[in-house]
């Protein structure tokens, strides 16, 4: 992962690496997305609930509010993202073989998947309660 | 940043893991590059362990009152007041990251870290408070 120290600008990143210029800015996005994000999250579940914590019908009030339940996927889908894409970036670092870098991208792709669809199985089951 | 030689390359040292801790020859930045990876480990762990905490709302309402019973003893307010520096840090270097990547500030990048880590700083320590307090 040679983006996140290099003062290299992305552009010329993007044009030299291809898909590893296009995946740094996918990361930086996701990044700079989920601080908004994140942020309200944070507020919205913890900061402002007393206690710190919604108790179960706050819980299940708030995401039946359909904006909500649409912020809260997005947010699912970028910290996914977001994350699997992080592991990679270490993974580059390892210097590993062509093949097992594959593999591990591949690995990587199941888990963002397995964690996605068990988060929307989650928020969708919840909305029904 | 100045160049240095392949074998003390902090983006791609010859042993990358040990290179997060080998202290020696350290600056700013590849400091921050190692504390930006843990934390991003940290996060990324936290991310599974929140989805499976909150498939507790799926066992009822008795189910998620043990959890915030659990959630709320000072072991774990703690835990939450590491997770929020674990956000900010990574957050606040990510910021930082993205814009000299984008090529904005990269010449001024050390002193992007510290105006971007003292508020940060800031902001841990009124979460820290609203954390116990609240």
């Amino acid at each position: 992962m040679a983006g996140l120290t290099s003062t290299q600008p992305v552009t010329e990143r993007a044009g030299r690496g291809g898909l590893a210029g296009a995946l740094w800015l996918v990361q930086a996005i996701s990044g700079l997305l989920l601080v908004a994000l994140l942020l309200l999250h944070m507020i919205a579940h913890h900061f402002v609930v007393e206690g710190g914590l919604r108790d179960y019908q706050q819980v299940l009030d708030y995401v039946a509010n359909p904006v909500i339940f649409f912020l809260e996927v997005v947010f699912l889908v970028v910290v996914t993202a977001h994350a699997m894409l992080g592991l990679r970036a270490i993974a580059l670092d390892m210097n590993l073989k062509a093949a097992t870098q594959r593999a591990v991208d591949w690995l990587l792709v199941v888990v963002g998947a397995v964690a996605l669809g068990y988060g929307l199985y989650l928020a969708v089951a919840l909305q029904r309660l | 940043m100045t160049d240095t030689p392949l074998h003390h390359d902090p983006v791609r040292p010859r042993r990358p893991l040990q290179a997060w801790f080998d202290v020696r020859r350290r600056r700013l930045g590849s400091w921050a590059f190692a504390l930006n990876r843990l934390t991003g480990l940290g996060l990324t762990l936290y991310l599974f362990l929140h989805l499976f905490v909150l498939s507790n709302l799926l066992r009822g309402e008795a189910g998620w009152n043990d959890f915030l019973r659990l959630a709320r003893t000072p072991l774990f307010l703690a835990l939450d007041v590491i997770l929020i520096f674990g956000i900010l840090y990574h957050g606040l270097n990510g910021i930082r990251v993205a814009l000299v990547g984008m090529g904005v500030g990269a010449r001024q990048h050390r002193r992007l870290f510290w105006a971007l880590m003292v508020p940060g700083l800031a902001l841990l320590a009124i979460s820290a408070w609203l954390v116990f307090t609240k």
